[in-house]
């Protein structure tokens, strides 16, 4: 028999049917759909969660600590393999105060080496990076912090003015002590840096290159009577050349004694955890199919007993037994089919209809506008998803119609010849 | 054409545990010529449908053997025994056994559908067949708007479709009025000589048994030759 006619032939039986066809393609629909909606749930979770880590970070970044961490063991991890850069940013551990044009503020001072921040993409909005140890870049948020007296006391006012060109003067002093070091250090803004990624994100600090160390050091040791105490910390970021090189970098560091931190790890901790999660929320959505698969089986059962006079008129014509079998398996294959392909429709729109109608209750709940500046998605549907739930949905589907189609192969001809109309 | 050697069967009837065997077929032995009309005589209980069932594939014999132009078709698997069916033999039944959802056109259609002969060559093989028992003007009607004789008429077209050398028919015209009885028969026979088709009529009706050339009768589950008949 060809396919055609074999297609002809499950249509017409299907047809005779409409109503009971009808619903247990329905059944099939609900529990696909719902295996489908429930495991996007994980999957927009798991999406929300990875945006989340990424967007605030670089990828292939690994942050890495000792107590030995110095400049010349920064220059010792930029030969290592696979790294693109190292990025030794150092920190005071002091008081300052910053004077620009009547207003004031203490905006930190970051001390880096620019070449090694350009190649992990510090970029400038303004200006250029400096070329002498004076010369700074300032954060795109530092003029928020330089502050005067306004009208109101309780109000002052923040630096509105031009910053490229202008000099600003920086003092130091402890914490403990009311007084800073008398010593001013000028510096002349060159550059102002791009806004971070991040809208609710503030940039405050000022950079300087590694050439001023010495002299604020001078400063530092003319005031400090404890030796050991160290005026700068460093905190050292080392950039892998590729994301699939991160693990590679980070253990080798880690099996060398440095303590490590990157977001690789974080991601691969959460990617195991989620897709055990989503195989959970799979296998409750499987259980949903195969209820409606005893809808599939019933359907079947009873087109097989209906049939049993037409089968057996097949059989003694010539129809061979695996003919019978595949035309019923065709059938429940069908049923299973349409129920999957509604099921993804559906699907999608009942994701898009939650991605869009569930922020608004949420928010609503929590009485915030914005679910504190997160973006977060309820739901996505992966082409992967439609994929197991399809062959989930339909291979259970004809797992269903496989027994009334094997009875269907055993009727016998002539007690089939023998049933009444 | 058909050979027929040494052939029983019998039935378990009873609960299980106590079944009793019934003999049904007890060695017959005979032989059908290419191009005969046989009947096959006998009252109700005598073995004549058991002894149809087995030479149509649809139950297997106890034992014997059946030889069909020199194929044994008892040691035939379930589906070897369809498809040879398919090829070989075509049936027509008391009842009819149409497909009461597929119009007569379609019914006729169906075997060439199971042999996998394309759409355009059924067409026309499904036209030629019904215009050859004359139901063109009713080949859109399914069975249940057709009289019992229309019905009949159906049914030999199916059975004549694929060209088979053979022909069962058991009881044809057991549901039919006698005019429509006679209209059969003579269908029968003109098919028999224009196509060389061998018939075997299973009936229990001495007068459609005398359709045919050779007539065995039936009696309880032996079979005797009961004389050579030419025509009604």
């Amino acid at each position: 028999m060809q396919f055609n006619d074999q297609l002809d032939f499950v249509r017409q039986h299907i047809k005779k049917n409409k109503l009971r066809v009808f619903m247990t393609i329905l059944a099939a629909t609900m529990g696909t759909a719902f295996l489908i909606v429930l495991a996007s749930v994980g999957f927009g979770i798991h999406d929300t969660m990875r945006k989340e880590i990424l967007d605030n970070r670089v990828v292939n970044e690994i942050e890495v600590y000792s107590d030995q961490m110095d400049e010349s063991m920064a220059e010792k991890l930029k030969k290592r393999d696979h790294v693109k850069a190292v990025v030794y940013r150092q920190s005071m551990n002091l008081d300052s105060k910053t004077a620009l044009d009547g207003f004031t503020g203490s905006p930190p001072l970051i001390i880096t080496d620019f070449k090694e921040e350009e190649k992990v993409g510090f970029a400038l909005k303004e200006g250029r990076l400096p070329e002498s140890s004076n010369e700074v870049v300032v954060g795109s948020h530092f003029a928020e912090l330089l502050v005067k007296e306004g009208e109101n006391p309780e109000e002052p006012v923040s630096y509105k003015e031009k910053l490229i060109g202008k000099q600003f003067t920086y003092q130091m002093g402890f914490y403990e002590e009311k007084e800073l070091f008398p010593e001013e250090t000028k510096f002349t803004i060159v550059g102002i840096a791009k806004e971070p990624a991040k809208d609710w994100l503030q940039d405050v600090n000022f950079y300087a290159d590694a050439t001023i160390l010495p002299s604020l050091n001078q400063i530092y040791q003319a005031h400090n009577e404890d030796e050991e105490s160290q005026l700068f910390y460093g905190n050292v970021k080392v950039y892998a050349d590729k994301l699939e090189n991160v693990t590679r970098v980070s253990t080798a560091l880690k099996d060398e004694g440095f303590s490590v931190y990157s977001i690789a790890d974080q991601l691969e901790q959460m990617d195991v955890f989620f897709l055990a999660f989503k195989a959970g929320l799979v296998f409750v959505g499987t259980i949903a199919i195969l209820i409606a698969s005893i809808g599939i089986f019933n359907t079947m059962t009873m087109a097989v007993t209906e049939r049993t006079r037409e089968i057996g008129v097949m059989k003694a014509i010539g129809a061979s037994p695996k003919l019978i079998q595949r035309l019923f398996l065709m059938e429940s294959a069908w049923i299973g089919i349409l129920g999957t392909v509604i099921a993804v429709i559906l699907s999608y729109g009942i994701s898009f209809i939650a991605n869009m109608v569930l922020p608004i209750i949420v928010s609503a709940a929590l009485s915030e506008e914005d679910l504190g500046g997160v973006d977060v998605t309820f739901s996505i549907i992966p082409w992967q998803l439609v994929l197991i739930a399809s062959a989930i949905s339909i291979t259970v589907a004809m797992i269903s119609g496989w027994r009334p189609a094997r009875k269907a192969t055993k009727i016998d001809v002539i007690q089939a010849l023998r049933q009444e109309l | 054409m058909i050979e027929v050697r040494e052939l029983y069967h019998s039935f378990k009837i009873g609960k299980k545990g106590k079944e009793k065997e019934v003999p049904v077929l007890k060695g017959l032995n005979f032989a059908i010529q290419k191009g005969e009309i046989v009947s096959i005589v006998g009252r109700s209980g005598s073995g004549k449908s058991t002894l149809l069932h087995i030479l149509a594939g649809f139950l297997t014999p106890d034992r014997g053997t059946i030889m069909v132009d020199g194929t044994m078709t008892t040691s035939f698997t379930e589906s070897e025994r369809a498809a040879f069916r398919l090829a070989t033999y075509g049936f027509i039944f008391q009842n009819f056994q149409l497909m009461p959802g597929l119009t007569a056109f379609e019914n006729v259609e169906l075997p060439l559908k199971l042999s996998g002969v394309d759409r355009v060559s059924r067409k026309e093989k499904v036209k030629e067949l019904l215009a050859l028992v004359g139901l063109t003007d009713v080949q859109h009607h399914y069975p249940n708007e057709l009289s019992g004789g229309q019905q009949q008429r159906v049914s030999i077209a199916r059975a004549l479709i694929t060209d088979p050398p053979i022909i069962f028919a058991d009881e044809p015209t057991g549901s039919l009025d006698s005019e429509t009885e006679q209209d059969i028969l003579l269908l029968i026979q003109s098919l028999n000589r224009a196509r060389g088709i061998t018939f075997v009529i299973i009936t229990h009706d001495d007068t459609v048994a005398e359709t045919a050339n050779r007539i065995y009768r039936m009696h309880d589950g032996e079979l005797k030759e009961g004389g050579v008949t030419h025509a009604i």
